[in-house]
């Protein structure tokens, strides 16, 4: 088989590549936030059972997650296992994202200043208009380099898919190299994801160019 | 009876028996004040008297163990028992308050800091956007509106966060060491313009350790130390005069 060949082949797993990684970033960058917001929660039962969950989700290996994920219906209720395996990826991926979006968020909320709640409580916001306009937006700025460092770490987990078998890229490449008894397939991935993090790093460094218009 | 409520009905702010402790530590014991509509009242002390959480809880910032506030007549705290949070909301409007370190939201412009809350509030956009910008004119801060607060000194951030304030339009502005931050050549811009309002008849509370300054602007100074009033009066007779010797004591350190 041709380079050529090997090239087209596995590209045509990118767009799975991609679905992984976008549908990942829009439901745990939300679902992160909620975790965050039920992990500061006053009350202790809510926020000890959150953390709880944080570090299982943290503590425990993305492979592992997803095998569970996928087939642990199938093992405890007997449940058919999806044959759209991008529903139990993407529910794997976003849930264990959120865990580390999560703490993220919360390092982010908790190292505003108390003064800008007192600020903005005097003033009369309320608590949902002092986090939505003056919390929130200094926290994105705070965390968008940690954030960035969990986008550019998913990117490559994506390639985590091929233990239940999505034919996302890497998968492909792995059916290939095996096949082929080649190794050059595993040499293409890894340029597809140093493209791929090449564009990544453009964008969010854009993004943080943007929230650069104060200190 | 009827004396004693329309006598509260002259003062803005009246604070009975006030009790505030954290934990064991008991910070404001027993404290009464009342402020009068057009009224300058500097609070003096050393630092722990209790100055600013007397400030903070007439602000809702800290909550009160016991006494009362009352705001035009009316309880916001009675007997250690607060309004219901829709009346706090509304007492609320009714004062502004200074921090210290400011407290200006650092990602939006000047003119955004000063204007955003009244046009959440409900009130008309446009009103608020001229009322803000005469209010930058005032604090001598023309042309800053568009700026953001990182690229103000800290006097002209100071100003800034006093607009604000009054762009609530509040009957009473209080001042927590308003120019405790600043660098020593930063603090006379600030202290003017609270001259400026003090002579508009502006009622204010100012917690300092600007002493002449205290001299100067203030109908009435109260003295505090280890959380209760010592000492209040008249600003010449309780800093020339003083009649308790915790005040003498306390002056002295700022005479060398």
């Amino acid at each position: 088989m041709s380079l050529m060949t090997m090239i087209v082949k596995m590209s045509e797993g990118l767009g799975k590549t991609c679905a992984i990684f976008f549908l990942t970033l829009i439901f745990s960058l939300p679902l992160g936030m909620i975790v965050a917001l039920l992990r500061m929660s006053k009350l202790k039962i809510v926020s000890a059972v959150t953390r709880f969950i944080i570090t299982v989700l943290r503590g425990t290996p993305l492979m592992l997650q997803l095998l569970a994920v996928t087939y642990g219906p199938y093992y405890l209720f007997g449940a058919p296992v999806s044959r759209n395996k991008l529903i139990p990826v993407v529910i794997a991926f976003a849930i264990n994202y959120a865990a580390y979006f999560a703490e993220i968020y919360r390092g982010g909320i908790e190292s505003i200043p108390v003064g800008q709640y007192e600020a903005a409580e005097v003033l009369g916001y309320t608590k949902v208009q002092t986090f939505m306009r003056i919390i929130l937006p200094q926290v994105i700025k705070r965390i968008m380099p940690s954030i960035t460092n969990e986008v550019v770490t998913l990117v490559k987990d994506t390639s985590m898919a091929f233990t239940v078998s999505y034919q996302e890229m890497f998968t492909i490449g792995k059916q290939i190299a095996n096949s082929q008894t080649s190794f050059t397939p595993f040499l293409v991935a890894g340029v597809f994801y140093y493209i791929f993090n090449v564009i990544v790093d453009y964008v969010m460094g854009r993004i943080e160019k943007r929230l650069d218009y104060y200190k | 009876m009827a004396d004693k409520k329309t006598e509260s009905a002259a003062n803005i702010l009246s604070i009975r028996s006030l009790e505030k402790s954290f934990g064991s530590l008991s910070v404001l014991k027993d404290i009464s004040l009342s402020v009068e509509r057009g009224n300058v009242v500097s609070i003096i002390g050393p630092s722990g008297s209790g100055k600013s959480t007397l400030l903070r809880c007439a602000s809702f910032l800290e909550h009160a163990d016991g006494g009362d506030i009352l705001y035009d007549g009316q309880y916001a705290l009675h007997n250690g028992v607060y309004a219901s949070k829709a009346e706090l909301n509304r007492f609320r409007t009714r004062f502004g308050l200074v921090f210290q370190n400011f407290q200006l939201f650092p990602h939006y412009s000047v003119l955004r800091n000063v204007s955003e809350a009244p046009i959440l509030h409900g009130e008309n956009k446009d009103e608020v956007l001229v009322r803000a910008m005469e209010l930058l004119k005032k604090m001598g801060l023309e042309g800053k509106e568009k700026a953001y607060p990182y690229q103000l000194s800290g006097g002209q951030q100071q100003r800034v966060a006093i607009a604000r304030a009054l762009c609530m339009r509040p009957e009473i502005l209080y001042f927590d060491e308003p120019t405790s931050a600043l660098d020593p050549e930063l603090t006379g811009e600030v202290l003017k313009v609270i001259r400026q309002l003090a002579e508009e008849k502006m009622t204010m509370v100012v917690v300092t350790h600007e002493m002449p300054f205290a001299k100067a602007v203030s109908n009435r100074v109260i003295f505090m130390a280890d959380g209760v009033i010592v000492e209040q009066g008249d600003p010449r007779e309780v800093f020339d005069n003083p009649k308790e010797e915790r005040t003498r004591q306390f002056l002295r350190v700022f005479e060398r």
